[in-house]
């Protein structure tokens, strides 16, 4: 098997269990890395480069 | 336009009774002229947000990219070959991205409200390809011959039966499920993402809400 | 949508941007994260269960499923469309959803068993026991079947006790079983000569490529749920979400499999034909949204938009 399978290895996952919710540490770790990537993307400013030329009004096309 | 003996004919590209010329018509207005491949774009698109809908495309392009390459050794070549699995792999992660990026631009363009401005069918089309893409992993998980196999059809068949729709669509029967995975699906979720991103170009990135009150 | 003031996009100020180069970074991006990705996790494969690895690691309970398939008290045998008309199958209200679909996959049971011991020609016991079985009429034949699944029984589980030999074949007292004891134990001795997958599948078409009828009977069995369900992948631990070992599965499925998990879906009988119900007008409401008064507005309500157009809104102030 190819990898470092630091991980994914055999033998049953790790999961947590909180009242009814059952969800293993993967399933969890994606789920956080997207919700802290949806954040990140709202708060992180973006370059624009406002000091660009030649910066228009569109005209209707 | 004249002919060599000086008359004037009508212009055989403009005459509107030429299906070829409807056709060629409705393609060039599809999208507003130099909009496909503009090089300018509106001011308020400044936000890491606007990301997601790229990394969404491109990491389906892996995705693809990484199925041909198992198309090419065949089924089983991922249990036997390193390297047909590190190409599963691949095609594994990809699509853990693919989904993972969708839902972010999906969580953006809710909170964007972005389907204002004659956009709800970029937003249908948004909709019906996540749902596309479920089915596409599910029968891609099917063809995977092995354990998880056996037991997403033995379970999935419990849910498709019970709808009606097991008569037709056989998740114990890896033949039928891997057609469905490389070619049926696919289909569907390549000619959605045209158009939805034919849409995206057509109605152009949608204004900031509350830009309808500026002066 | 008539109040819809939305402006043209396009009557905006503009800036330079590079579609083309925006997409050959993120692809880039993609690629880099999947290799790497893939490198260090990699992806499972656990080998898939043979029907000889079941018939080694519970031959009981192989034998114990083929006398069921016999008997016709097998989950397959009972099931109902698209595989036979034994049960009315689930339905959604009023709607007999199942049988809508129509038995268009026939699957006879005990012909799960039958099929490939009547391919055996070197097992003279069989060859009798399935003489003995075809003369026999069909109240004989679910007799037999039925007398020796229950001599099989149970083990003891949450708290039921025990019945018949607790699930052990060798104790089974003797009784009136007719041929069932010999077909099975001859389906088991088939099953670990690694021949029944074959005998179900590719005999009499060569190139099979169809796995239902080695699914159906895989399926019937305990050991395939027992492997699965400790591995986390049973439909009551989330199962639809998960994989096995530490791999990610599929997290996108979470909202689909939570229903399983609370009532009423839990206890009931309809439980899949009712979440997928339930899931199809979930799905229509979210597609629908942009003409759904009120969920439309939630974004104008919690205003994460005055983060994402935050230089926008600045700079038309400042105007």
């Amino acid at each position: 098997m190819s990898g470092l399978s630091i991980v994914v290895a055999e033998g049953p996952g790790k999961y947590i269990h909180w009242g009814v919710i059952q969800i293993s540490v993967a399933n969890l770790a994606i789920i956080g890395a997207m919700v802290l990537l949806f954040i990140l993307a709202l708060v992180v400013p973006f370059p624009t480069h406002d000091d660009e030329s030649g910066d228009q009004e569109g005209q209707g096309r | 336009m004249t002919t060599r003996a000086g008359e004037l004919r009508p212009d055989a590209t403009s005459d509107p009774k030429n299906w070829t010329n409807r056709l060629r018509g409705w393609f060039e207005g599809l999208v507003p002229p130099g909009e496909a491949l503009p090089a300018r774009q509106p001011a308020y698109v400044a936000s890491w947000i606007y990301v997601f809908g790229v990394l969404t495309l491109t990491s389906l392009v892996v995705v693809i990219a990484s199925g041909c390459v198992l198309a090419l050794g065949g089924v089983a070549w991922w249990h036997v070959s390193s390297v047909g699995h590190f190409f599963n792999s691949i095609h594994l992660w990809s699509v853990e991205l693919f989904f993972g990026f969708m839902v972010v631009h999906l969580w953006g363009k809710f909170w964007m409200a972005a389907w204002r401005g004659k956009r709800a069918l970029t937003w249908i089309t948004g909709i019906v390809l996540f749902g596309i893409s479920i089915g596409t992993s599910f029968t891609g998980f099917l063809s995977q011959s092995n354990f998880s196999a056996q037991w997403i059809g033995a379970e999935g068949k419990d849910g498709i039966n019970a709808i009606g729709a097991g008569a037709f669509f056989n998740v114990l029967n890896p033949g039928q499920m891997l057609l469905w995975h490389v070619v049926l699906l696919p289909l569907g979720v390549g000619l959605l993402t045209l158009l939805h991103i034919i849409l995206v170009r057509r109605h152009g990135v949608v204004p900031p809400l509350d830009a309808d009150l500026e002066g | 949508m008539s109040r819809d003031r939305t402006p043209d996009s396009h009557d905006f100020p503009t800036r330079r941007y590079d579609l083309v180069k925006e997409f050959v970074i993120a692809l880039v991006v993609v690629l880099v994260l999947s290799g790497a990705l893939a490198a260090i996790f990699s992806s499972p494969d656990e080998k898939p269960i043979t029907m000889s690895a079941w018939a080694k690691a519970d031959p009981d309970n192989l034998i114990t499923t083929a006398a069921g398939e016999l008997a016709g008290t097998t989950t397959s045998a009972g099931y109902g469309a698209p595989y036979n008309t034994a049960a009315e199958g689930q339905k959604l209200g009023p709607l007999p959803l199942q049988k809508l679909g129509g038995v268009r996959i026939p699957i006879n049971s005990a012909d799960l068993v039958l099929g490939p011991l009547s391919n055996v020609s070197d097992n003279p016991v069989v060859n009798t026991a399935l003489a003995t079985w075809k003369a026999a009429t069909p109240d004989q034949q679910t007799k037999w079947a039925t007398a020796y699944t229950d001599a099989i029984g149970t083990a003891a589980a949450d708290g039921a006790p025990a019945t018949g030999a607790g699930g052990e074949v060798a104790k089974v007292k003797p009784g009136d079983y007719g041929p069932v004891p010999a077909l099975s134990a001859g389906l088991l001795t088939l099953a670990k000569t690694g021949g029944l997958e074959g005998a179900l599948t590719s005999s009499g078409n060569f190139y099979g490529g169809d796995q239902t009828k080695s699914l159906l009977l895989l399926a019937d069995g305990a050991y395939l749920e027992d492997q699965a369900v400790a591995q986390n992948l049973a439909g009551d631990q989330w199962g639809m979400m998960n994989e096995v070992g530490n791999a990610p599965g599929q997290p996108w499925m979470w909202l689909y499999t939570f229903w399983y998990q609370v009532k009423p879906f839990s206890t009931s009988d309809n439980a899949d034909a009712e979440v997928w119900g339930l899931m199809m007008v979930l799905t229509l409401l979210l597609m629908f949204l942009p003409f759904i008064p009120g969920l439309r507005s939630i974004p104008r309500w919690i205003p994460i938009h005055r983060l994402i157009w935050r230089n926008y809104y600045r700079s038309t102030k400042r105007a």
